[in-house]
């Protein structure tokens, strides 16, 4: 018997199986639950935090007291002792001394209460050393000795906020899709988020829809032919980002390592833990070693650069290339190729996947067993041409079609590198052979 | 596919390769033995994509009949539709992405349901993925 309502979703093949109906239900009451969680933490923390100190500084009445008594009370907490700073003043309004907790939070250690309660001194008929302090008038027995709202309120604020934003905003865009049909939901949403990040990226020329634009390509002269190439993917940033998952792995496996060690060394071994740690100290090895070469790379192998005779480029079109490879090296091989690759991102679950694929490659440029002295980089010009009929670069949300100029080095003595230099391959508007 | 609805559409020069900007024109009908079922009928010219990746998809035109605001609604009567098409995306046979160009036309039935009909067709003339792949010669030094 047929399933009239499928209730999962499943990644098979080139499909997809699942339910849109469960799905949007999901995110509809996923939305709303953070909506009302929101709201709910909102106006409690008004309610609670908000109010009682509007109420201070708007409506509580402006007398002086006496500091009559200052004390700590200890008190066994949960987490170990908790020290709570209490003053006994005596106000104007009420002639009866009252115990009035400075600070309705007990403190972890000692000094800190004492000083708090360091700020005031017990009053002496001498001196007439009077604080100001602010009463109920529908309560005179309730007072407090400092106004204002702390910096930490606003700051707590963002919390039920976000949760707001996010809820309202799945909650509109479920509701703003119920009912429509996926064509319907893509020209509305074409009309209004054009202006959104991602249809800029990915529509680029207008002419030439789904094409990226490559301004970045463009924006950079030669020295020699027309534009500079931007190298893919900053190297600094990509070593940057080496260096602190390195240190972040390898800080967590340190802790629990010393554990361990500190358990060997006491006589008393922890061997679960002792086990339990070594595949995590190998990745962190491994993390190291990954690290050390990219830094290798990019210290030891000098700056590749990389122009062209023309951007964008055109199916069946000849172009130039001009490569500069400097550094002190004793190169096996360099070599350029122009590649093209497809890119494909997907959901499995909570995960986010993204797979490539080569679909076109051929090598430009191949020169093997030189030298490249220091201060005198390996120049040279190479002619190629785009195969005519290749598809363009094509960029939508999931997925890509990317076409580079590829440099690969092998470095006697050095891990071999690879540097990919984008370009966009577009097709000749107006032209109908192309 | 629904048996009670019967969706047709064909295009002008049928089975040809379109260029772009070139003018993509056509028509498409309902068979229904019971139309009073129908409450809209959306036609639009779209690519998707296909291959291992989630799907993209953009709409490039698209028209919309509701049944209530059209007198007499006679959905069995071909309605044409022309567009111009735009220059990219171009159709493409990938290895991990595959991206078609089609008509579709979808009829909303009342209580949420609705019945979908396409037409495929090329735009460009964009070998297959690995077609232009041939080594050429390289430059040695």
């Amino acid at each position: 018997m047929g399933r009239a309502f499928r209730y999962y979703g499943k990644k098979r093949g080139h499909r997809r199986t699942g339910s849109p109906t469960l799905g949007v239900g999901i995110e509809a009451a996923f939305s709303a639950l953070f909506l009302v969680a929101g709201c709910v933490v909102l106006v409690s923390m008004f309610i609670g935090e908000v109010v009682p100190r509007w109420r201070v500084n708007r409506e509580f009445i402006e007398t002086g007291c006496k500091v009559l008594k200052k004390q700590i009370e200890e008190k066994q907490g949960d987490d170990g002792p908790e020290f709570r700073p209490k003053l006994n003043i005596e106000y104007v309004k009420i002639q009866t001394p009252s115990y009035y907790d400075i600070n309705e939070t007990p403190y972890n250690n000692r000094e800190d209460a004492q000083a708090i309660l360091d700020r005031f001194d017990l009053y002496s008929p001498e001196r007439n050393n009077l604080y100001p302090c602010w009463y109920d008038p529908a309560n005179p027995y309730t007072v407090v000795l400092s106004r204002g709202y702390p910096r930490w309120l606003w700051f707590a604020f963002a919390v039920p906020l976000s949760f707001i934003v996010i809820g309202a905003g799945g909650l509109i865009h479920t509701l703003f899709g119920w009912g429509k049909s996926a064509e319907r939901r893509s020209v509305l949403s074409r009309n209004g988020v054009e202006r959104d990040f991602l249809g800029i990226r990915a529509h680029g020329d207008r002419r030439c829809p789904f094409v990226p634009e490559g301004a970045d390509m463009t924006n950079s002269p030669g020295t020699k032919l027309k534009f500079r190439l931007p190298i893919c993917g900053a190297p600094a940033w990509a070593l940057f980002g080496t260096l602190a998952l390195c240190v972040i792995w390898n800080g967590l496996v340190a802790v629990f390592v010393a554990i361990a060690v500190g358990g060997h060394l006491a006589g008393k071994p922890d061997w679960f833990l002792t086990l339990f740690i070594i595949p995590f100290v190998l990745i962190g090895l491994g993390i190291i070693v990954f690290f050390l070469r990219q830094l290798l790379i990019a210290a030891g192998i000098g700056p590749t650069r990389l122009e062209i005779s023309d951007h964008p480029l055109h199916p069946g079109e000849k172009y130039r290339v001009f490569l500069s490879q400097s550094g002190r090296l004793d190169m096996n091989a360099l070599r350029v190729s122009l590649t093209c690759e497809e890119s494909a991102t997907y959901r499995q679950g909570t995960d986010t996947r993204t797979e490539t694929r080569e679909v076109f490659h051929r090598e430009l440029f191949l020169h093997t067993g030189f030298v490249i002295q220091g201060g005198l980089p390996f120049e040279t010009d190479i002619e190629f041409d785009v195969p005519k009929g290749a598809m363009h670069s094509f960029a939508a949300k999931n997925n890509e079609i990317n076409w580079a100029l590829m440099v690969e080095g092998d470095v006697a003595g050095w891990p071999n590198y690879r540097r990919a230099f984008t370009v966009i391959v577009s097709p000749i508007v107006g032209d109908p052979d192309r | 596919m629904n048996p009670d609805f019967l969706i047709s559409i064909a295009l002008d020069g049928d089975g040809r390769v379109f260029r772009p900007g070139e003018t993509l024109s056509g028509r498409y009908w309902i068979e229904s033995s019971d139309p009073q079922r129908i409450k809209a009928i959306e036609a639009s010219v779209l690519w998707h994509t296909e291959g291992k990746g989630d799907e993209d998809m953009a709409v490039h035109e698209f028209w919309r009949r509701d049944a209530d605001r059209e007198l007499p609604f006679d959905p069995r009567r071909p309605e044409q539709f022309s567009t111009t098409l735009p220059n990219t995306p171009l159709s493409y046979d990938g290895r991990i992405v595959k991206l078609r160009w089609c008509v579709r036309v979808r009829v909303l039935l009342h209580r949420g349901k609705d019945v979908v009909g396409e037409k495929g067709f090329l735009l460009g003339e964009v070998p297959p993925a690995g077609y232009a792949s041939q080594n050429g010669n390289v430059a040695r030094k």
